[in-house]
């Protein structure tokens, strides 16, 4: 091996020597004299864009000492009143967009530009703060913060995750003022294939990329809760955590806690709110439902005698739901298994996660867990969940878990796969493929062609439609939903609408050479699913067709017009003998769903009953999927809800409500009285509403509302209500 | 229940048989030995019927006991009630020969089925209108139950907002009360002199405050729409601008109050007649069915 060529250099007024290639910065730091840098890192390539290490060699310009190879017999000036008046500007130039205290600086008060600046006695900027930043914060990862506006284009995170990493996540965009660091081609952090190893955030010099806490980080500890926070060392030794980075768990210390708990110990309860996901590391548990399933029920209280009466003589068709015991054969739960209807208990082992919805989207959880022996888990926020589910060893253990123990029951099911054989489930347990997307995260998009179908697995997906007046909400998806079928049914092959995560969500994507092989070789499976697709092509034409059809203003600031069925009472008529509300709570054993009162149209009164809205905002969260729609129109509540009250909070209108009842004797569960949601069901099992049915005076009417109001508005008269209103009527109103 | 065009079956079918009725009596009472009357065969059917008519109008109150079952609507049931019940009378005066009763229990049958059907026809015109008048009159129309339970939140409002200007605390004030007892301070919003604030309490506590405790406005000048502009003017020009929103505010409640209490008014006369009509009904069809078995016994 040839020896190294030495030089010899002056660096302020001292006589340095190094190896040859050496950087003017690398040279002055191995002899002790400072040079101040943002863009540079001693583990990474310089690139000198900062230019904040320019040093004067006696040419024409300064140079940047990071890039600048020494030469011999080069005389360099570091901090020259000019030099230092230089470097000031640049500092000055960077503050003026800085947005001073920046978060890091905030955080930790290790903010490099602004200690610069305070070294140098940057004031007050003399320049002006752009008016417009080109971008903002981002703060769709879990994980980590990005303030646009705080980053200084220095390029460290970008060699930190490709040089560092390998991830190569990040890069630049844009030009000149709206120049940007991002994430995969312009995508929000979290929905990037970023996988969090917090590499970027700890090569960051100032506050634009900064680790993000979770509300109330730490998790409760000490001895009542059996908890004991875990080191990131001893974390990373368990196979779960391969991979994950050493710098995210140790900036995030807190985040995950050990507990123990003992045979017989609940570990969560269903309905309970809550933010942390449990990660199995030993031991066995018992996941199951404890409510009882079973609707509202008076009949064994103390009603008067004949209620009682009526009650034996003629029990609700409600009790005998036929849906209920055929074609839902399981519940859907926050965990790697779904629950049998009729023995809604199943177990989990170690190596299982649960309470991924809980944790990501703060759903109420939707079934209890019992130590069915002595256990060990983690439980984890969110921000680290959201890691490790980035992590590909993990994702993959998941995702191979989901294909052998919830694939078949998830197709099984949803009514329309029930007769998928054996063999094909099997065949499609390769193929299917998991997709994660974060909130707002477009899945496919109108009028792009139609590539595959989907199963919701894990969220809430919005289903929308554009139309010139701007975006219509066709649906909400849940799990044991589906969507893409209409695309690839149709001959034109491309999508009607599109879907979008509304919070955290996994879908099964099944890709359309397996689904054209399916509906080939079932066509069971083909014509249910055509059938699905034409009562939705349907419903989403009428629906627009309402849209268009009347003026829309009004309805829409009352969330009227997306109302499918409207309790109004006419005031002319109504002598208040309340009649409908005792009707209501006859036909629901004592409890009442409509109150006679809301909001005011005239002479008409819009009750607080089910509205039956189109776009059921009630029905999003719902940790257990209890509350769905009976084919387009009823919004019922099956008799597996847990109670958690979220629809309830979720109904803009105030139309749900809970109740106490007796659990029902012989009912699965150990609880004694237990919270049902109830809400207007139209008494779907009668062919008119009792409300309506019972009125003596033809006051209460059921009705559609673009078409009642529609035809007020236009001034004829609304059949079966021999009223009309002059046209303008709700112009009178505002 | 309002009576509109669809109604019209209803009249058209009651005027043919009450028609009918009286196109059987005219030969039957001018061909009968000694006249009609209700011991004869046609007498008796015509008692059958409109006993009848009578027994089915009563029904509808034993209908809307089992408002789910589904025995037709109970609209439906409700425009029987009224149009049946309506010509029972006549069809009954055709059983007795135009007599008003010749026994003591007869007559006493005929004075309350008089009562019955006009306390009827005045609740049925009261049904018409008076929703209507409820309709335009009470536009904070609350739940009839729900009445007390609002008074005492505004009872309360109105403390509050007196309490906040005057910092003096009601005596019996939920409100301020349970404020007080969990160590709360009242502190006054407005800086104000001391025959400012008295007469402002004065006001509250003897003028105000007794009309918004009670139901009804027996004894409070306040309780006259008229007479309540004319105080609370006359309170604006003695406080100072300062105060005004709290008494613009304090007129607001009253004025509810007052809705209020119009709306139990309304809703005792619209559903007050059926304490006659419905237990004189009931006693009716009793002393008809006693009637019947004596008449068809002996």
């Amino acid at each position: 091996m040839a020896p190294t060529k030495e030089i010899t250099l002056t660096i302020d007024e001292q006589k340095v020597t190094v190896p040859a290639g050496t950087t003017i910065f690398d040279a002055a730091r191995i002899n002790g004299i400072p040079i101040p840098t943002l863009c540079h890192q001693q583990n990474e390539t310089p690139v000198g864009v900062c230019r904040v290490c320019v040093v004067d060699v006696g040419a024409r310009v300064y140079t940047a000492a990071c890039i600048r190879e020494a030469e011999n017999n080069m005389v360099v000036k570091t901090s020259s009143d000019k030099v230092k008046a230089a470097r000031k500007t640049l500092v000055e130039l960077l503050m003026a967009d800085h947005p001073s205290p920046c978060a890091r600086e905030q955080q930790s008060n290790d903010c490099e530009l602004e200690a610069l600046a305070k070294n140098y006695s940057v004031g007050t900027p003399r320049f002006a703060k752009r008016l417009t930043p080109s971008h903002l914060k981002d703060e769709s990862s879990l994980s980590i913060m990005v303030d646009h506006s705080a980053c200084i284009l220095c390029d460290r995170c970008i060699r930190g995750c490709s040089e560092i990493r390998h991830n190569f996540v990040i890069a630049r965009q844009g030009k000149g003022y709206a120049a940007a660091i991002s994430f995969d081609a312009d995508l929000p952090m979290g929905s990037s294939s970023c996988v969090s190893c917090g590499e970027c955030m700890v090569s960051c010099p100032t506050g634009a990329l900064t680790n993000k806490k979770v509300l109330g980080q730490k998790l409760e500890q000490g001895a009542a809760l059996s908890g004991l926070s875990v080191e990131a060392q001893e974390l990373l030794e368990l196979p779960v955590f391969k991979g994950v980075s050493g710098t995210f768990l140790e900036l995030n210390k807190g985040a995950v806690v050990k507990r123990t708990y003992r045979k017989g110990e609940v570990i969560c309860r269903e309905g309970d709110y809550g933010s942390t996901a449990f990660y199995l590391v030993e031991g066995t548990v018992d996941i199951f439902i404890s409510t009882p399933r079973a609707h509202v029920d008076t009949e064994g209280s103390q009603d008067g005698f004949l209620s009682k009466l009526a009650s034996k003589l003629k029990p609700r068709k409600e009790h005998q739901r036929e849906e209920e015991n055929t074609a839902r054969k399981f519940i859907f739960i926050d965990a790697p298994v779904d629950l049998e209807y009729d023995h809604p208990v199943a177990k989990l082992h170690a190596g299982d996660l649960f309470g991924e919805m809980t944790c990501m989207n703060f759903y109420p959880r939707s079934a209890t867990v019992v130590a069915s022996e002595d256990v060990v888990c983690l439980e984890m926020l969110r921000n680290v969940l959201d890691v490790l589910q980035k992590n590909k060893t993990f994702r993959a253990k998941l995702d191979a878990d989901y294909r052998v123990r919830a694939l078949e029951t998830h197709l099984k099911s949803v009514p329309v796969f029930t007769s998928l054989t054996q063999d094909f489930i099997d065949h499609l347990r390769d193929r299917v493929e998991l997709q994660r997307f974060a909130p707002g995260q477009v899945i496919c998009r109108q009028g792009d062609p139609a590539d595959s179908f989907y199963l919701v697995r894990i969220g809430f997906i919005k289903v929308s439609e554009d139309h010139p007046g701007g975006e219509l909400v066709l649906s909400y998806l849940a799990r044991g939903n589906y969507f893409g079928e209409i695309g690839l049914l149709s001959d034109e092959g491309r999508r009607t609408a599109t879907c979008a995560a509304l919070d955290h969500v996994e879908v099964v994507k099944i890709h359309r050479e397996d689904f054209r092989e399916m509906v080939g070789r079932f066509p069971q499976v083909r014509a249910s699913l055509e059938a699905v697709a034409r009562e939705r092509i349907e419903e989403n034409r009428s629906r627009m067709h309402n849209l268009q059809s009347v003026p829309v203003d009004d309805f829409l600031k009352q969330g009227l017009m997306d109302a499918q069925s409207l309790l109004v009472l006419d005031l002319d008529r109504c002598t208040r003998c309340d009649q409908c509300v005792k009707a209501c709570a006859d036909a629901h054993d004592g409890i009442t769903r409509l109150i006679r009162d809301g909001l005011r149209f005239e002479n008409y009164l819009v009750a607080t009953s089910c509205r039956q809205c189109r776009d059921p905002l009630c029905m999003v969260g719902c940790p257990v999927g209890s509350i769905r729609r009976r084919n387009s129109l009823e919004v019922i509540i099956e008799d597996w809800c847990v109670g958690c009250g979220l629809c309830a909070n979720n109904c803009p209108y105030g139309n749900i409500n809970l109740h106490e009842f007796p659990a029902p004797a012989g009912s699965t569960g150990h609880k004694a009285t237990v919270k049902k949601a109830t809400s207007c069901n139209l008494c779907y099992d009668h062919p008119e509403p009792s409300c309506v049915y019972a009125c003596p005076h033809d006051a209460a009417h059921r009705i559609n509302p673009p078409e009642f109001f529609g035809k007020i508005l236009g001034g004829k008269q609304v059949e079966g209500i021999p009223y009309s209103m002059a046209p303008g009527m709700m112009d009178r109103r505002k | 229940m309002l009576i509109d065009r669809t109604h019209r079956l209803w009249f058209w079918g009651s005027v043919i048989g009450l028609a009918v009725g009286l196109a059987i009596y005219i030969p039957y009472a001018h061909f009968t030995i000694g006249g009609a009357r209700g011991g004869t065969i046609i007498g008796i059917l015509y008692g059958i019927v409109g006993f009848g008519f009578m027994v089915f109008a009563g029904l509808l109150s034993l209908r809307k006991r089992f408002p789910v079952w589904r025995m037709g609507r109970t609209s439906t049931w409700m425009r029987g009630h009224i149009w049946l019940g309506l010509i029972s009378y006549p069809i009954i005066f055709l059983h007795s020969g135009f007599s008003f009763g010749k026994g003591t229990l007869t007559w006493w049958m005929m004075v309350i089925f008089t009562i019955v059907i006009i306390s009827g026809i005045v609740g049925a015109m009261l049904q018409h209108y008076l929703p209507k008048v409820m309709t335009k009159q009470i536009p904070y129309e609350t739940i009839y139950a729900e009445i007390p339970v609002i008074r005492g939140q505004l009872l309360d409002e109105a403390d509050v907002k007196v309490a906040e200007v005057t910092g003096v605390s009601m005596a019996s004030s939920a409100v301020t009360s349970a404020a007080e007892d969990a160590g709360g301070v009242i502190v006054t919003l407005v800086q104000m002199e001391e025959d400012v604030r008295n007469e402002l309490t004065r006001f509250y506590n003897n003028e105000l405050r007794p009309f918004l405790e009670k139901s009804g406005g027996k004894g409070c000048a306040i309780a006259e729409r008229t007479n309540s502009v004319a105080m609370f003017a006359n309170l604006k020009t003695l406080l100072p601008d300062e105060i005004h929103p709290v008494i613009a505010d304090l007129e607001g409640i009253c004025e509810e109050k007052r809705e209020l209490d119009q709306q139990i008014v309304l809703h005792r006369i619209l559903h007050g007649w059926l304490f006659i009509h419905a237990p004189l009904s009931l006693a009716l069809l009793v002393m008809g069915a006693i009637h019947a078995v004596i008449a068809l016994t002996y």
